[in-house]
């Protein structure tokens, strides 16, 4: 019986040569126990090697091999071709960035993003480091630790329609930080970040579609941070008005 | 050299995984113009990867705890090869280093009372590691960078660096390729932090990834700095072994940690018959204990499964060899018939997920398969313990490029402390020395010519050779001749085959352009690889005995005499050296820590015991 194979549909890239991407079909051999990026990893290895995609840990924690698996946002370490074969699966870039070659996508744009919404502790007055840690309960960490896991892999910017027209957009994982550090016990710093939280181009551009949520790979539920950073927005207003540093409620 | 993109700054920083973005942090800090440049995104190093936690003596899930425990634990969990200052100015910082982390914005699982969380962990006799879940490097190095990029270094992406420039004797510069554009840039700078990781891609069963190309070690081995200890080479007990495809992804310790225990195919717990010499008296004696222990009884001894990395992984090995070994050549990691289900997904959540998604195993109620994985390199470039200064002026080394803290075998836990504490010193040292010079070096022109001509000389190429199968066959001759165990005639073989393997690669080509071309990446990164190979094989034919994680067959023993030197390199004239360094003398008070007997051990309560050590 011949190797079953299985069969990828990859887009490429290769600026200034080309002005517009195309597709390559590699045809290659099948393994239930591969996922999309071992299959990538073998084209890159045995087939061609001037295919180009961003990849490292394997373990879906350094949040660098997100692409388009069949239209959708995926980590390609952990989408299996078995879920797939025998159909062919359909290999792009994440969506809504500029291309840079073939599966690799600028995002340089982001780590400015994430920058703005001040992602750091902020106090009134620190607390020097030989005092020790600053003191907080299991359950003040679990306020916050869901919108703690996110691994910058951008999985939600692909899946968010707002962001596709709207590139100004602060975002769901950069607005998901904001609100990771308003959560935290230890942050005094909430009154800093409304004004970003609250411009045109963060929270209140969200529609509440909600794929940001569905898409991300660990669970962060940047919606419902969003949501919530929208109720908090309208309470700080008021607030603001009475209290002149930010203190939690 | 005119149309060469070029940068300048006080201190760069090569590597932006924990110890490169302490380093620079520590430094933009000092009010110098600083760089960091990374060969991946920022926030995807290797950093990332670490679960089970950072250790640090912060004695707050068990009192008894404090740095003279840690140094202790550290010391002869490096079978007493470390250099001593690193491993005490290590176990004495690391508290500090751990709470600056947390008032950043480092999330930690805490205690009732709202203190950092710690826990067991191989090596550490006391639970010692700061956590979140098993997740923690990820939360370090987003801490790291988020309060790194308000800090003001710049930060060159996506860019490797291919070779230091010298201007007589000290650091002049660096010079690099943008992996995107395949364009060069050059570094200039007073003064260099390497924190460039390890070497693990050097090896085929391996949990290190595509960026752990050794290029630090390489990079300061050619500028003339000494690397040390480049035999030892860290096997993980725990990598996954099946299927294939996830062979050699990390397991971490962590499960060890919270309870799991190792059985082999017949069901037996057989690390009670692998505790060394060494170790005697200090681990669980039975089951009973060792259960005592897990359910929180302080007067019971820890299990044995939780001994240092190097004797698990040759337990294991040695299972396999008695033909009790799992199915695919490993053993049987359980932490089902040890926690409950709740426990597991809320202590070990990246875990479960691992294993459910990539092995079809639910861990809440089946044990694990798994195996040695190649993990760290405790080799490195030498360093002064105080100002982790190389022996090349204004060249520094940080983190797991550094050598000599970790001797023959590394602690869990004790590499994410070890980012942080000679990050820091790294960075600051780093900017006394740019301070200290009167004028900025100069780079020579010519070599810049040449350096551009080395790196597209693959371009050039009219050979056959392919850059991936070349790696592949550098890959397997590591992991047969230099892996867990050596014996001399291997390691001449493979020295001898890595001769032909630089044959082989001056006649790699590589197709397509220079832009984001991973073949043209290869082929450079493999320069490096062989460098650091040939030193670890070199350094582990000329130590003629087995320790921490360098096992010769044919010198099965721990020789006392051979504790008394580390094993230096020096690249001289196109010449590899290999020499005995001698080690300093211990001051007597450190001496006493670490002879001290297997009960409590305080500050003031240590009493030397003058029985000899062996047997290791």
């Amino acid at each position: 019986m011949p190797e079953p194979t299985i069969t990828l549909n990859v887009s490429r890239y290769r600026p200034p040569d080309e002005r517009v991407p195309t597709s390559q079909v590699y045809t290659i051999p099948y393994r239930p126990d591969w996922v999309v990026l071992d299959a990538l990893n073998y084209i890159k290895d045995q087939v061609d090697g001037s295919l180009s995609f961003r990849w490292s840990c394997r373990m879906g924690v350094c949040g660098s091999c997100g692409m388009m698996i069949n239209g959708e946002a995926k980590l390609t370490c952990s989408v299996f071709l078995r879920d797939y074969h025998p159909r062919e699966i359909l290999v792009e870039p994440l969506e809504n960035f500029p291309v840079i070659k073939d599966l690799v996508i600028d995002m340089s744009d982001f780590l400015d993003k994430l920058k703005i919404v001040k992602p750091w502790i902020i106090r009134e007055t620190e607390k020097p480091t030989s005092e020790g840690e600053y003191l907080q309960t299991p359950e003040e960490m679990d306020a916050y630790m869901g919108f703690s896991a996110c691994i910058n892999c951008l999985l939600c910017y692909a899946a968010c329609p707002i962001f596709g027209v709207e590139t100004d957009f602060i975002g769901p994982a950069a607005l998901a930080l904001g609100y990771r550090y308003n959560q935290d016990s230890r942050d005094e710093g909430s009154n800093m970040r409304w004004n970003v939280i609250n411009d045109h181009h963060g929270t209140w551009q969200c529609t509440f579609v909600g794929e940001c949520s569905v898409v991300c790979p660990k669970d962060v539920d940047p919606a419902a941070a969003i949501q919530r950073l929208k109720v908090d927005t309208a309470k700080h207003w008021i607030r603001s008005v009475l209290l002149p540093w930010g203190k939690r409620a | 050299m005119d149309d060469l993109e070029t940068h300048e700054h006080d201190v760069i920083v090569i590597g932006a995984g924990g110890a490169g973005l302490r380093a620079a942090i520590e430094a933009s800090t000092q009010g110098v113009s600083v760089g960091l440049i990374c060969k991946s995104l920022l926030g995807k190093a290797h950093t990332v990867m670490a679960e089970g936690g950072v250790a640090a003596a912060l004695a707050n899930t068990d009192s008894r705890d404090n740095w003279q425990v840690h140094f202790r634990d550290t010391m002869r969990g490096g079978k007493m090869l470390n250099n001593w200052r690193m491993a005490q100015i290590h176990a004495q910082e690391a508290p500090e280093r751990v709470n600056e982390l947390e008032e950043w914005g480092a999330l930690f699982d805490r205690t009732a009372d709202g203190r950092i969380l710690q826990r067991n962990f191989g090596g550490h006799r006391y639970p010692r590691l700061a956590h979140v879940g098993d997740r923690t490097g990820l939360e370090m190095i987003r801490t790291l960078q988020n309060h790194g990029i308000h800090q003001g270094f710049e930060v060159y992406m996506e860019c490797t660096v291919t070779h230091l420039f010298k201007d007589g004797g000290r650091i002049a510069g660096a010079f690099a390729y943008w992996r995107d554009t395949g364009r060069f840039v050059l570094f200039r700078a007073k003064a260099i932090v390497l924190a460039t990781g390890g070497i693990g891609k050097a090896y085929t069963v391996t949990s290190n990834s595509w960026e752990y190309t050794g290029d630090g070690h390489a990079l300061a081995f050619r500028t003339g700095a000494d690397l040390i200890d480049m035999e030892f080479v860290q096997f993980h007990p725990t990598g996954m072994i099946w299927p294939p495809s996830v062979r050699g992804i990390l397991v971490t310790e962590g499960v060890r940690g919270e309870g799991g225990v190792l059985k082999n195919s017949e069901g037996e717990r057989f690390m009670f018959n692998y505790v060394p010499e060494m170790f005697q008296g200090e681990y669980a004696e039975s089951e009973e204990e060792a259960q005592r222990w897990l359910g929180g009884d302080k007067s019971a001894r820890r299990p044995p499964e939780l001994l240092t990395r190097d004797v698990v992984s040759r337990a294991i090995r040695s299972e396999n060899l008695a033909g009790r070994g799992s199915p695919h050549g490993g053993v049987y990691l359980d932490i089902a018939s040890q926690q409950d289900a709740e426990f597991i997904k809320r202590k070990l959540p990246s875990m479960y997920h691992q294993f459910k998604q990539l092995g079809d195993v639910d861990i809440t109620r089946q044990p694990m398969e798994i195996g040695p994985t190649c993990h760290y390199v405790m080799g490195g470039v030498r360093v002064d313990a105080e100002t982790a200064h190389s022996t090349v002026p204004g060249l520094f080394a940080c983190g797991e490029v550094a050598g000599g803290m970790h001797g023959a075998n590394r602690l869990g836990g004790n590499s994410l402390s070890d980012l942080l504490v000679f990050g820091r010193r790294a960075g600051k040292s780093a900017v006394e020395y740019a301070k200290s010079q009167s004028s900025a070096p100069e780079i020579d022109a010519d070599e810049v010519a040449q350096a551009e001509r080395e790196d597209l000389a693959p371009f050039e190429g009219r050979g056959d050779e392919n850059p991936y199968a070349l790696l592949q066959d550098l890959q397997k001759c590591m992991e047969t001749y230099a892996g867990i165990v050596r014996t001399r005639a291997d390691l001449q073989q493979g020295l001898e085959e890595l001769a032909g393997l630089q044959q082989r690669l001056a006649r790699v080509t590589v197709e397509g352009t220079r832009q984001y071309n991973p073949g043209w990446h290869y082929a450079l990164d493999l320069h490096n690889m062989l460098t650091v190979s040939v030193a670890i094989a070199t350094a582990a034919l000329n130590r003629e005995e087995s320790r921490g994680a360098h096992s010769r067959l044919d010198f099965p023993d721990s020789l006392p005499d051979m504790e008394k030197f580390n094993l230096t390199l020096t690249y001289r004239d196109g010449q590899l050296e290999c020499r005995r360094e001698p080690r300093p003398e211990m001051p007597d008070e450190l001496k006493q820590l670490i002879e001290v007997g297997p009960g409590e051990l305080t500050a003031d309560d240590v009493a030397p015991r003058f029985e000899r050590r062996r047997g290791f």
